[in-house]
């Protein structure tokens, strides 16, 4: 540490007390200069911190700065001596440290450098430091253009200064920035300790408009108690753009103008470009028309430079609406409120919200609203405190904003405008079973009206009533009613509301209070009925609970007492829930007496006859109900001098049965029972009884329903008889419980059907093949289905039905017998006209025998004349392939030629001309179906053989054959069948060739041979063989040639016809043909 | 006294504190952004549109990171974050005051300026605790009254100007927890070195 920087020496700045000292010490002083002239040089070498000087600009805190030795960085520890927690450190040549009290302080500072340190010292003292305010505020500066006025607002911010003090303002107006003053004002004001908002206007001589003007404004503080240096501070104005914050209504026109050295590149209002305009310099301005409403946080003006952004903001908005439904009126006669509603949203908020003031004009006071910022359109308030002995009021409210102001008034006795609070702390306590005194707390000073109360008393089944109550009103607060006229053992519900007597408004209800009110004696007996037990010898007293209403309480036990001129017996102490009682009795006549009691005593005595007076002309009548009640009617009866019971029980019940019972007066003749015990389809007895010299006889009895249902089951029905077309159905009744309502008939459907077909079909979709029968008749048992079919099967279907609907069905199939006599007959018709037929037939048949013979069977000559026909035995036993006819000469008597064309079908044997010369052989063989050979055979047989073929024999015999085949054939034959021919033409040709008809079919097929075949001797051609001169065919299929015997077997005369139709073979089969019968040759 | 950033072994109450204020840095980050977005908002056009860019005017008392600042030693680095954190506490308080008069019927502004200050506050708080739990020496000075009573003055001097300084403030309040979080980054366990 350097020794020279721990002496102690005078500061250059002050004087050090030691050199005020004694005299004697002179000698002293000397050497102390000497020293700190040394310690100067030393620090100078060494670089130590110098020029120490503090100043401030609040009082409060001193900034302190002293002048560091160049190139000497390290930190700084500044410590005050003999002050607790005054060192402070600092890497730069400054501290800030409180506010020193009066007189001198010594300051140590010492630098840490590296390794090493040094150290100075300084005496502070208040009066060496420089007292600077701080820099004025200028909120605003606005330019009134009209009257070219500026008006200046700053604040003083006085909270910053401990002190009161006066403050001097300088405040000059220029042309140029810091150039051209042209007014130069002063203005005195006093710091308060709070921040003060300070006016200032001038007019100006040259229109605001024509050039740029700036304000600057300083201060000077002259605080007492600050013993340093004060000193002016200067504040020109910065804004840069103008109007700053301006309010201004919605609607109007506004300019802005940016003062600036720069070039303004972009003006805009929101996010809207705006045209500049040109003022002097680099100034600029815009003009806004018409500008619209802005948000809470205003409209933004921005001028952008190239490196910069100035702006404002301007606030559109509306003045005060005026106070709409301005009232005034108190809830305790001590504070008036007024309330109203603001109307139209100014859209001015914050410090530019609308301010209401509340003006008494006869008291003179006021009351302010403090700003809340509260949705727009709710209610504002104002509490205004009542005056003693005054009860009218004259308000003013005023709005006013920075736009401008309206008002409102309202003149109200105030007495007249009560509007209680809510009665709070109900209470209740009773005066009897029927009274109760009512008590409530009404907060307010209420001495000088009456108030109307109103009470609502709700009972337990939910009756309102409301009660008004006018009372007088207290300062207390507490008021007290009683409340009569109610029920006992009841719980009641309370709640109040008041008003003035003078009626402004209800309070609102004050919470509810319920109350059960005390208990009283029941006020009647209970209903009561008796019945006498089903072997006669007890008597069983029924009666019902006593209603709430009679009973006045809760109901404990009940007593009963029978008595007669005889005797009484009694029953006490039944307990409650018990309402019935058994008294074995003889047959005498008894009074029967019923009371209740509850904890306040017993109810008078309900009484009933024992005796039952008998009706011999009772009969049973049904009822039908109206769904929730039944009616029930009788006649007015003089004789019935107490009253009517009616008792009702489920018919299902075993005697004795009573479900309740209802008493009806005297002079009634109709009566609706209603139970909610009562259902919909169940059975009911009701007993109507007449009261009569204390005797009851029964009148009239009747079975009835509330409500008739469809029965839920169906008849149950069996089959008794069937025949073949009839049949009889038995049914059984429906059980009462089933039946649910009085039977109305049945309805019987049948049909035929099966089983499996019919059961799915519905009955009820109107089918005329349904046959329905509805009996009416509930008593019949039975149904006879007549005229049905025999062995048929028939679907049989019962319902029943009630007023109240149809019941399930229930089917059964069933069969009827057959009827024998009917297929008796049918089997005998036809064959009676068989036989008939076959009469007739062979009548005629043996009358016409002769034609029919000379018809169908003419007489056959004997071959046995015709030596031609002489077979040799052997040859045609011996060699079945032989198939030559050897002809014996014999000479013919007669020749017949046909000749056939192929394309003329018809043949007319009986005009062949062509002699068989004129056809020879080859001639033959190139046209054989041209070539017809008639068989001969005398005295004269002319066969039609068909398809003569070539004949390799017919060249050389006088024998012709004739083409039958050419003569049912009239169409031409295929080609290749013609081919065929030669082949199967070949050898001898009998009368008759078979395959010919086999025009289209194979000639192969064996089948169709047999088919075609024109002849058919009565025996199986096929079982025919070439054994006898009687076989007169062979019918190989295999082969080639067919080839019939000898002509000699024929023994009759047929032609063979060949189908007509060639479609239908079979009307073509060989054999016997009942066509074939009638058909024959004309010429015969 | 730190070290070195990679070399620290803080011990399992220091690591819980670190994560911790790290965590609450993060938190904040999220919100600045959120209130800076509600902010604009709620000034007007052309606050918040594209290109709109008032000059970064300096505020008494605070000034945004320096360029720099990532390369300081971590010590000296969180010792600003907190000095920050605490000048920004005040400031924030200033624009919500300013913003009351202006949005009085922006409530989740106003409450979100206010959350700000307090969260301001307390991870400035955090910050010099960590610092403390170092070793390392605590923060400079508190920031004067005056220089936030220069700010007040200066949202007071206009609206605009309000307007443009609560931006301002908003943004450093931005920059300087995330600043934040990032230097305390490299002190969580497990952390970005």
């Amino acid at each position: 540490m350097d020794v020279s920087s721990c002496l102690r020496g005078p500061s250059w700045m002050v004087g050090s007390k030691r050199m005020r000292m004694a005299s004697n010490f002179r000698w002293l002083l000397s050497t102390l200069i000497l020293l700190y002239l040394m310690k100067q040089v030393n620090s100078q070498k060494k670089g130590t911190p110098r020029d120490f000087k503090c100043k401030t600009q609040n009082l409060q805190v001193w900034n302190c700065s002293w002048k560091a030795p160049p190139g000497h960085d390290g930190v700084y520890k500044v410590c005050i001596e003999n002050r607790p927690h005054s060192c402070y450190q600092s890497e730069k040549g400054n501290v800030k440290i409180p506010r020193l009290p009066p007189g001198d302080h010594e300051i140590t500072i010492n630098l840490s450098r590296g390794l090493g340190s040094s150290m100075s010292k300084f005496l502070l003292n208040e009066k060496n430091v420089y007292f600077t305010p701080e820099t004025p505020e200028i909120l605003t500066l606005s330019a009134d253009f009209p009257t070219s006025t500026l008006h200046l607002k700053w604040n003083d911010k006085g909270s910053v200064y401990p002190h009161h003090s006066d403050v001097i303002w300088e405040i000059k107006i220029l042309h140029k920035e810091n150039t051209e003053i042209i007014k130069l004002i002063t203005h005195n004001t006093t710091l308060t300790g709070k921040d003060t908002v300070h006016h200032w206007s001038w007019t100006s001589d040259l229109p605001l408009e024509c050039a740029t003007h700036y304000v600057g404004i300083r201060c000077y503080i002259d605080d007492r108690h600050f013993s340093g240096h004060k000193q002016w501070r200067s504040s020109d104005s910065q804004t840069k753009v103008f109007p700053q914050d301006k309010v201004i209504p919605v609607g109007s026109d506004i300019t802005f103008c940016c003062v600036t050295q720069e070039k303004v590149l972009l003006a805009q209002i929101g996010q809207t470009n705006c045209p500049l305009i040109h003022l002097d310099g680099e100034n600029v301005a815009i003009k806004i028309r018409n500008i619209s409403v802005s948000a809470n946080s205003g409209t933004n003006v921005v001028f952008t430079t190239d490196d910069n952004m100035f702006g404002t903001v301007i606030f559109a908005g509306y003045p005060p609406d005026i106070p709409q439904k301005l009232n005034c009126e108190t809830y305790d006669l001590k504070e008036v409120i007024c309330t109203w509603n603001p109307g139209r949203s100014t859209a001015l908020v914050g410090p530019r919200n609308t301010s209401y003031t509340l003006f008494e004009s006869f008291s003179g006071k006021y009351v302010r609203y403090k700003r809340a910022e509260v949705p727009t359109n709710e209610s504002y308030q104002l509490f205004f405190q009542m005056l003693p002995d005054q009860e009218i009021y004259n308000f003013t409210l005023s709005a006013l904003n920075p736009l401008g102001q309206s008002e409102s008034t309202i003149l109200v006795n105030i007495t007249e405008k009560v509007h209680p609070h809510t009665p709070t702390s109900i209470k209740v306590k009773d005066i009897n079973s029927t009274a109760v005194i009512l008590t409530w707390h009404l907060p307010g000073n209420f001495a000088k009206i009456k108030l109307l109360c109103q009470v609502e008393i709700i009972k337990t089944d939910l009756v309102r009533e409301l009660r008004n109550v006018t009372v007088k009103g207290v300062e207390n607060s507490s008021y007290l009613i009683a409340v009569d006229k109610l029920k006992p053992y009841t719980r009641y519900t309370f709640r109040i509301r008041c008003s003035s007597d003078t009626f402004w408004k209800w309070s609102k209800w004050s919470n509810e209070k319920q109350y059960l009110t005390t208990e009283a004696i029941p006020s009647k007996g209970p209903d009561t009925w008796r019945e006498w037990s089903s072997d006669g010898k007890n008597l069983i007293i029924y009666w019902k609970p006593l209603p709430i209403h009679e009973a006045n309480g809760k109901i404990l036990s009940y007593n009963v007492s029978c008595s007669s001129d005889e005797e009484t017996q009694s029953l006490s102490e039944i307990p409650d829930p018990q309402h019935r009682a058994e008294i074995q009795l003889d047959k005498n006549d008894y009074i029967i007496s019923v009371v209740a009691k509850n904890s306040a005593g017993s109810s008078p005595p309900s009484k009933i006859a024992s005796m039952e007076i008998p009706n011999d002309d009772l009969k049973i009548e049904q009822a039908i109900g109206m769904g929730n009640g039944i009616l029930l009617t009788w006649n007015y009866d003089p004789n019935m001098t107490c009253d009517y019971v009616i008792k009702w029980c489920n018919s299902s019940r075993s005697e004795p049965c009573l479900m309740d019972w209802k008493k009806v007066p005297s002079n009634s003749s109709e009566t609706v029972i209603e139970s909610d015990q009562f259902r919909p389809g169940v059975r009911y007895n009701f007993f109507l009884y007449g009261c009569k010299n204390q005797g009851y006889q029964l009148l009239r009895s009747i079975i009835g329903y509330i409500e008739e249902l469809a029965p839920i089951v169906a008849p149950n029905f069996t089959v008794e008889d069937t025949s073949a077309d009839s049949i009889l159905v038995k049914w059984e009744d429906i059980p009462v419980e089933e039946l649910r309502g009085f039977l109305r008939g049945y309805l019987f459907y049948f049909e035929k059907g099966e089983r499996d077909t019919s059961k799915m079909r519905g009955l009820e979709s109107g089918r005329s093949d349904i046959k329905v029968k509805n009996i009416t008749d509930v008593s019949q048992k039975t149904l006879r289905i007549a005229d049905l079919q025999g062995k048929t099967s028939y679907h049989l279907v019962l319902r029943a039905y009630t007023d109240g609907g149809m019941g399930p069905e229930k089917s059964m199939f069933v069969v009827t017998k057959e009827n024998s006599v009917g297929l008796i007959i049918a089997i005998l018709i036809p064959v009676a006209v068989a036989v008939l037929v076959g009469v007739v037939t062979s009548v005629l048949c043996y009358r016409k025998r002769e034609w029919i013979k000379e018809t169908f069977y003419p007489d056959i000559p004997n071959p046995e004349n015709c030596k031609a026909l002489q077979f040799q035995k052997s040859v045609c036993e011996g060699n079945s392939g032989l198939k030559t006819l050897e002809m014996n000469p014999c000479t013919p008597n007669n020749v017949e030629v046909l000749e056939a064309r192929s394309i003329v079908p018809k043949i007319e044997d009986t005009e062949i001309i062509s002699p068989i010369a004129e056809h020879p052989e080859d001639h033959l063989e190139a046209e054989p179906e041209n070539h017809v050979v008639v068989s001969y055979c005398p005295p004269v047989i002319e066969e039609e053989i068909p398809n003569p073929g070539v004949d390799e024999a017919g060249g050389t015999s006088q024998v012709i054959y004739i083409d039958v085949q050419s003569m049912y054939q009239p169409q031409a034959k295929p080609e290749e069948e013609q081919e065929n021919e030669p082949v199967g033409g070949a050898g001898y040709k009998p009368q008759m060739h078979l395959p010919v008809t086999s025009a289209v079919e194979d000639l192969a097929a064996e089948d169709d041979l047999d088919k075609t075949a024109g002849y058919r001797p009565q025996a199986d051609v096929n079982t025919w063989h070439l054994v006898s001169p009687d076989s007169p065919r062979s019918t190989d299929s295999n082969s080639e040639i067919v080839s019939f015997g000898s002509p000699c077997s024929i023994n009759s005369r047929q032609f063979l016809i060949p189908p007509r139709d060639e479609d239908s073979p079979k009307s073509n089969g060989g054999g016997w043909s009942f066509t074939n019968f009638f058909q024959n040759k004309p010429n015969d | 006294a730190l070290q070195a950033d990679s070399s620290i072994s803080p011990l399992p109450h220091l690591e819980a504190k670190i994560r911790q204020t790290h965590s609450l840095a993060r938190l904040l980050t999220k919100y600045a952004e959120q209130l800076l977005q509600e902010y604009v908002q709620h000034q007007g056009d052309p606050f918040g549109l594209p290109g709109f860019s008032p000059p970064r005017l300096p505020v008494a008392g605070l000034s945004a990171p320096a360029p720099g600042h990532a390369g300081l030693p971590l010590p000296e680095r969180l010792r600003l974050d907190a000095a920050a954190l605490d000048a920004l506490a005040p400031l924030l308080d200033v624009v919500r005051r300013r913003q009351a008069e202006l949005n009085p019927r922006a409530p989740r502004l106003l409450r979100h300026l206010e959350d700000a200050a307090r969260q301001a506050r307390a991870l400035g708080a955090a910050v010099e605790a960590v610092l403390a739990a170092l070793g390392a020496e605590p923060g400079g000075p508190r920031p004067e009254p005056a220089a936030v009573a220069a700010a007040a003055s200066a949202a007071a001097a206009g609206v605009f100007s309000a307007k443009v300084l609560g931006l301002r403030v908003c943004g450093l309040y931005g920059e300087w927890v995330s600043r934040a979080e990032a230097d305390l980054g490299p002190l969580v366990p497990g952390g970005p070195t």
